[in-house]
């Protein structure tokens, strides 16, 4: 009826609608408007859902924790004992709840104290464009902090200063773009002074500066037995230096096989920005799907995509970046050719342009591609280089990211392209046909040049691949340039190898930082690619550059890898964290791993599991490490 | 806020509809002789393009879009008609009051569930809905008939559907609203369904079940209900609720209050009497029967330590034990002292408050699984009891078989009377060259958790018992994460194949609690726990290759019910279900 009613609707009645409809509009915007005036108040209401749904308590709170030798012990509350939280104890015995742990030293002060998050006021000592950063990423803070309360009437209580003076101080105030060379490095002090208390953090970046906010962050806790209705704790004293021992600290998400809505984005990154991690490699396309809608090319999206809904426009896009930018996360969107590109990609025939794409969803897919279905882009198209610069074109406006750019470059099948001119009867001057995908990526290259203005974008990653070995690496990827991502099993040559030639690597290994792997076979022929799961004890005792003696010179980092064939919004956060958490301490402070016995240390479990909690309060659905009976009694499931 | 997200869709919907332009899109093509659905894109609109995989489905091939599959399902006019389902008329037939009152709490499930948002623009058809449930009887059991028929049949004349439902119980009318649930598609703004089908269905196995354990790690009310919506969807109908073990006792025992106020991990984490009350008529109207399970002599611990200071003695030897390698299996230990009598007192207690909150409980779940005898051994208070100094591994076996029989007794006392079956785990005490020794086959059924090569279970059945089977290697939800354990795929589940026969009562697969929780227990569950329903349900002779696009479909349903499903394949696959088939079945 409506649909019908639009058409035959007289002008008088068009009038009325409009009007119905502006009226609406007003009374929305006044809506959102008084929301964003309350909004402390709103972010407690958030928060306050995470309390359990059935909150009548039949009883009173039973357990206490007592510091024995650096560990909480439950006890029992009985009427001589002292009462104290499990989150207050275990922040004041023992090790810190810092994650990941600082590499500068660390000293902590043995008292908390009271405060609440309307104590708060920024002092920020920076000039240039930082300045507003700060503010952002004070904002973050913010909300990190309020994730934390678990009672709206928390702010009734008494605290033990007036004022909380959170003083950030940048020295290079023009740094608003995370590159390699960044300086992530920030210091941190925390002290009483009458009656307020003084966080002082310094750095020479802005993105140095956040991630002393983060620290701070995890300075303070929930403690729910303070006062009558819980109340925000601080450690009364802290200095703390700190610096990541690698540049790029990566996450990678696929949302071509699954389509992940923003908002499940926007976690991974309040996930990651938790973590110290830095980069955000989005796989964006597949041969699956192309949910990216590029104004120069609007037909991937609109034949690529699932559906309608599952795209994500370039202002959803533009968001994401300046929201992880915030963050101090930048994002590097990857759109994978020649290989792992097909649907999307059929519009060329009916436009004119001849095949984009060839083998696109060809059966049987498995002599064709690795997983269905197949598409590999025809690099004897000279078409398919126009779409490209166009395409690098978007992809440069949409990330400003100019410092490094993701080919992709993986699993090429030379069966496909063979079979393809053989049907076409196009003649094969190739007597190798890895020469084809070297000239294709020569090509791609240039067109990115272009696209970039004519300017070189400095880092190109490629993911390992035939063409990352002798003899056709030397051929065609420029040592100075290119970064490989050596994904193979770490037990394979692959890493060792590109080292020996000289080349840059930033490290996947697939045994041990896929954190897609595990859950069996998903198509009904070829091999189970990656199983079996890998706990977060595994990914956290990957040290490669001590267990193969690599020269961590030229490793630029490691990223984690999510690939979702068998994952979607539904569950990933669950595959993520806390085992992301735990590539992160490896990655940022790269502890010495234990090569006799691959013991973990009691305190790395203890700090795990506290910052799996704090994901939980961010609203993160990271899964359980263990039986709740073991946070409870640390030491104890060892 | 909700109010204002409502106002939003309102108006995007309203907008869309006016603006609506035509573009190309995705529709699927009912291929012949294969009958698979293929995706194309194209703005052309015929009737023989249809505009999601799950309405191809409806209409292409013979097994329909049910999950699970019934028994026998014929379409009598496969063309489809839209309907106004959110106006249908119910008309109830029953023979008693209380039965009436039952098919009235199905109506409004099913008016819930489907919680149809009309803006079709299309003539449509009147529903008619007629339930009719033969017995009066409202137990649901291991004797409960669960059969029903539904017939739809469309009347050109005077635009109307209309729908019949009969079965001999109220579960069964059930069961048959949830395939109706099932036959209806959304089409773009409208909803269709196929002129005619007829469906004759019943289950093969009596018991279906999921294990949730919230003795690991705490699940609230909220996301158990959240499984139960899942199992119903799934025609599955018993939760089986490991409600406490070493680690943590949530369950608030009236009679004995320190159990929860020493064994819960916090005075949030634990299910009161009336969260108990209000989870079983949650799932009663859902045909699901809760069947809770206090384990014990092994798995017990946390809830017991308060009865030295109240003069009781030890309850629970071994408790928190280190290093705990060597007096249990997983940390914390504690075993249940038989050499203290006041244990079956306590018990009694216990049991007492689960037969006031499950009127009538017809079959109650012991646990008794993973006594480890070492820590029996290591107290010298039961070495005591014992009095022998022969201590063998039967000197233990004949204690846990006594401690057995005197907590039968205590539950018997408590309840009542004897009726009620109990459930076990198998073990060292259900060895087949022990157990008639032990325990009466007329009172145990026992689940076997034993691996799909193991023999226990026929073994037991040529012994004359009743199993429930829980294959180890196939049904435990839990494998793959831990120790040298492997995940079992959806296609692994399925095509599991268990005994049958009138001494299996069925299967139930199992979510072990140690690494999940409210985060991330439904996608661990779901949709493998669909797959197994399937296989209880209608124990197909075809392999899961078969069901895949039934599948896909009904994994889609599982999520817009609102259940956190984990993905199985790229949805390419489930849009292309054969471009993803292995080069074998060409």
């Amino acid at each position: 009826m409506l649909l019908r009613g639009c058409k035959i609707m007289k002008q008088g009645e068009v009038r009325r609608a409009l009007m119905v409809a502006t009226v609406i509009c007003l009374f929305l915007f006044i809506y959102l408007y008084w929301q964003q005036s309350s909004r402390p108040l709103q972010a407690l209401v958030l928060t306050y859902k995470h309390v359990y749904t059935s909150n009548k308590k039949i009883h009173p709170r039973q357990w206490t924790w007592l510091c024995v030798n650096q560990r909480c012990e439950r006890h029992h509350i009985t009427e001589n004992v002292k009462i104290e939280s499990l989150s207050t104890c275990s922040m004041l015995c023992g090790s810190t709840q810092l994650w990941p742990q600082p590499t500068g030293p660390v000293t902590l002060g043995s008292k908390a104290i009271i405060f609440n998050h309307q104590q708060f006021s920024l002092q920020v000592l920076a000039s240039g464009p930082a300045k507003a950063l700060v503010k952002e990423a004070f904002s973050a803070f913010n909300d990190s902090v309020l994730s934390l309360v678990r009672n709206n009437n928390y702010l009734k209580e008494k605290t033990d200063f007036d004022r909380f003076i959170v003083r950030v101080t940048v020295v290079r105030g023009d740094v608003i773009r995370l590159k390699l060379r960044t300086d992530e490095s920030y210091s941190l002090t925390l002290k009483p002074r009458d009656s307020e208390i003084v966080a002082n953090i310094t750095a020479k970046t802005y993105f140095g500066a956040r991630h002393g906010l983060e620290t701070l962050s995890q300075l303070i806790w929930w403690d729910e037995y303070a006062g009558h209705a819980g109340a925000l704790k601080i450690i009364k004293g802290a200095t703390i230096q700190d610096a990541p021992a690698f540049p790029y600290r990566g996450l990678m998400v696929d949302t071509a096989r699954n389509f992940m809505s923003i908002e499940s984005l926007k976690r991974v990154l309040v996930g990651m920005a938790a973590n110290k991690l830095n980069v955000f490699h989005w796989h964006i396309t597949d041969s699956q799907s192309f949910p990216l809608v590029l104004p120069s090319v609007p037909q991937l999206s609109s034949s690529g995509s699932y559906s309608p809904q599952e795209t994500y426009s370039p202002e959803e896009v533009k968001a994401i970046v300046e929201f992880a930018r915030i963050r101090g996360i930048r994002t590097i969107l990857e759109i994978d050719v020649p290989a792992h590109a097909g649907n999307g990609w059929t519009w060329g025939q009916r436009e004119g342009l001849g095949d984009l794409a060839v083998c696109v969803n060809e059966r049987p897919w498995s002599l064709y591609c690795g997983e269905p279905p197949c598409g590999q882009l025809n690099p004897e198209n000279p078409n398919v280089y126009d779409v490209l610069e166009k395409i690098y074109r978007d992809l440069l406006e949409l990330t400003g990211e100019t410092e490094i750019f993701h080919l992709g470059g993986d699993e090429v099948n030379l069966e496909c392209w063979a079979q393809h001119m053989q049907k076409s009867n196009t003649p094969n001057n190739y007597t190798d046909l890895h020469d084809l995908w070297g000239e294709f990526t020569l090509k791609a290259l240039a067109r990115l040049q272009q696209a970039n203005g004519g300017e070189k974008i400095p880092k190109v990653i490629v993911w390992s691949s035939k063409l990352s070995k002798r003899p056709y690496i030397t051929k065609y990827l420029d040592r100075n340039t290119t970064i490989v991502q050596s994904w193979g099993s770490s037990q394979w040559p692959d890493t060792p190898d590109l080292l020996a030639d000289d080349y840059k690597i930033l490290i996947s290994h697939v045994d041990a930082w896929y954190l897609d792997c595990g859950f069996g076979r998903w198509r009904e022929t070829g091999e189970a690619a990656c199983d079996p799961y890998r706990p977060w004890q595994t990914v956290y005792n990957h040290r490669p550059w001590q267990q193969m003696r690599l020269d961590k010179k030229h490793i630029i980092g490691g990223e984690v890898c999510l690939w979702s064939e068998q994952v979607d919004e539904s569950s990933l956060d669950s595959r993520l964290w806390p085992r992301a958490a735990a590539f992160a301490e490896r990655i940022w402070t790269d502890p010495q791993l234990d090569m006799t016995t691959y013991t973990i240390q009691e305190d790395v479990y203890t700090r795990l599991n506290t910052q799996r909690e704090r994901l939980v309060s961010r609203g993160l659905k990271a899964e359980a490490l263990w039986p709740s009976w073991c946070s409870q009694n640390p030491g104890m499931c060892l | 806020m909700k109010v204002t997200s409502q106002v939003w869709i309102y108006f995007i919907l309203i907008f869309g509809v006016c603006f609506k332009e035509n573009s190309a899109k995705w529709v699927w093509n009912c291929t012949e002789p294969d009958y698979a659905c293929e995706r194309t894109f194209t703005i052309e609109q015929t009737s023989t393009l249809y505009s999601s995989v799950e309405l191809c489905r409806l209409v292409c091939g013979s097994d329909g879009i049910i999950w699970p599959l019934p028994y026998s399902y014929s379409v009598i006019d496969k063309s489809l008609v839209t309907v106004n389902i959110s106006t249908a008329w119910f008309n109830t037939k029953a023979s008693d009051e209380p039965t009436y009152t039952f098919l009235e709490d199905l109506i409004t499930y099913f008016t819930n569930t489907s919680s149809y948002i009309d803006f079709c623009t299309k003539q449509t058809y009147t529903v008619q809905i007629n339930l009719e449930a033969k017995s009066s009887s409202l137990v649901l059991n291991w004797d409960t008939d669960e059969s029903y028929e539904l017939v739809t049949y469309t009347d050109d004349q005077t635009n109307q559907v209309t729908i019949n439902i009969t079965a001999e119980t109220v579960f069964g009318v059930r069961h048959g609203l949830e395939s109706l649930l099932q036959l209806i598609v959304p089409d773009d703004l409208c909803y269709v369904m196929l002129k005619s089908v007829q469906i004759k269905d019943k289950p093969f196995y009596k018991h279906r079940g999921l294990l949730l354990d919230s003795g690991r790690n705490y699940l609230s009310v909220d996301i158990i209900k959240k499984n139960i919506i899942a199992m119903a969807s799934s025609k599955m109908n018993v939760l089986h609720w490991h409600l406490s073990d070493s680690q943590s006792f949530p369950f608030v025992s009236s009679r004995e209050p320190n159990m929860s106020r020493y064994g819960a991990y916090s005075d949030r984490e634990v299910y009161n009497p009336t969260d108990v009350a209000d989870l079983i008529k949650f799932a009663k109207i859902r045909g699901v029967r809760i069947i809770p399970e206090i384990d014990g002599p092994a798995h017990v611990g946390s809830g017991w330590q308060w009865s030295a200071e109240s003069g009781l003695g030890n309850l629970v030897v071994c408790q928190n034990q280190q290093p705990y390698r060597s007096y249990c299996i997983q940390p914390p230990c504690g075993q249940l002292n038989p050499a203290n009598p006041w244990i079956y007192e306590v018990l009694r207690n216990i049991y007492n408050d689960i037969t006031d909150l499950w009127e009538g409980i017809d079959a109650f779940h012991m646990g008794g699984d993973e006594v480890y005898i070492p820590c029996w051994n290591s107290s010298e208070e039961i070495l005591q009891y014992i009095g022998t100094k022969n201590r063998s591994e039967e000197v233990f076996l004949n204690l846990w078989a006594e401690f057995q029989s005197k907590a039968t007794q205590a539950f018997d006392t408590a309840k009542g009377n004897n009726g009620t079956s109990l459930i076990v785990w198998t073990s060292s005490l259900t060895d087949p060259a022990i157990i008639e020794n032990n325990l009466p086959k007329d009172r145990y059924v026992i689940q076997t958790w034993v691996p799909s090569t193991n023999t226990v279970p026929q073994e037991l059945i040529d012994l004359g018992y009743k199993i429930i089977v829980s294959t180890k290697d196939k049904w435990y939800l839990d494998h793959g994460f831990w120790g040298s354990t492997s995940y079992y795929t959806w296609r692994q589940v399925y095509d599991n194949q268990i005994l049958s026969g009138d001494a299996v009562l069925g299967g139930e697969i199992c979510m072990w609690g140690e690494l999940v929780n409210d985060n991330n227990v439904e996608p661990r569950v779901w949709p493998r726990a669909a797959a197994a329903a399937e296989r209880l349900w209608s124990n197909p002779q075809t392999s899961s290759e078969t069901a895949d696009g039934r599948f896909f479909i009904h994994y889609d349903r599982l999520n817009k019910r609102g259940i956190r499903t984990s993905a199985v394949i790229p949805k390419f696959c489930a849009q292309n279900v054969n471009d993803c088939a292995g080069y074998l079945t060409f």
